[in-house]
């Protein structure tokens, strides 16, 4: 009696998973990146910083207040 | 250190909204949202007064107390602001403010009302003064420009001030004093009209 089967393989094809392996690795790193980069304490100023005083009694600002005494 | 207050004079505030208008233009703040607004009272009638109402940047702010994540700080010139990356938008400091300061910018189902976005006293946020993050965020910083809050500045009739607590106290008192009338005259004869005699 004939078989028509398919021929199965004695091992699974390897370079499809090393395929699946480097994709994975590649979005980690990927994901890694985009997450450093967007992190918001690169372009936050530290907590003394961002507290300070930025009032100044410039020209500008005195000119303000004498505009407002008429 | 001086301590960065608003004051609306009532007595010359003529509901011109110019300084919601402002507002809205130099911080790009989007549709839906007025940091900034007009309220009047007894509107069309004889003595309707009209006050300019934004964040007021309290001293012991109910937002700060209330917020789930910590995300307002106060400023040494006494500005509260707030942190957008930290804001999760649940709506308790909307309810905590007495002025209605805290604004969303999404209506959506399941509660989704998107980062908080309030009055800067046009001092920006937790970014570097003046960077683009900052200008997306808070709007422009102009504190940091050596500037004041622009609704205060081009106040047409000057019944919005803004600046150093006692200085623009002061203005306002010489005002009064002038004036002899009207909201913060004090003495007898303000209290009781004439029909008192001291």
């Amino acid at each position: 009696m004939t078989s028509d089967t398919k021929k199965v393989p004695d091992r699974p094809d390897e370079s499809r998973r090393t395929f699946l392996r480097t994709g994975l690795v590649g979005a980690t790193a990927t994901a890694i990146g985009a997450g450093a980069i967007a992190t918001p304490a690169a372009a936050s100023e530290s907590d003394s910083e961002k507290k300070k005083a930025r009032y100044q009694e410039t020209a500008h600002v005195k000119k303000y207040y004498q505009t407002n005494r008429y | 250190m001086a301590r960065m207050k608003f004051l609306c004079d009532a007595d010359r505030c003529i509901e011109c909204n110019a300084c919601v208008t402002a507002c809205k233009n130099e911080h790009e703040v989007p549709w839906g949202i007025n940091r900034r607004r007009v309220v009047t009272i007894n509107d069309g009638k004889p003595g309707e007064r009209s006050v300019s109402m934004a964040c007021m940047h309290c001293t012991d702010a109910p937002c700060a107390s209330v917020c789930p994540v910590s995300c307002f700080y106060t400023t040494a010139d006494a500005v509260v602001l707030h942190s957008k990356d930290l804001c999760i938008g649940c709506g308790y400091c909307f309810y905590a403010c007495p002025f209605g300061a805290p604004q969303y910018p999404k209506t959506g189902n399941f509660g989704s009302r998107g980062k908080m976005d309030k009055c800067t006293y046009c001092a920006g946020g937790p970014e570097a003064d003046n960077a683009s993050a900052e200008l997306d965020k808070y709007g422009r910083n102009r504190l940091a420009e050596g500037k004041l809050p622009l609704c205060a500045e081009m106040c047409s009739t000057k019944a919005l001030l803004a600046g150093d607590g006692d200085i623009i106290a002061s203005i306002y008192k010489e005002r009064v004093a002038k004036r002899g009338y009207g909201s913060g005259a004090w003495g007898w004869k303000v209290a009781y009209k004439e029909t008192i005699a001291i």
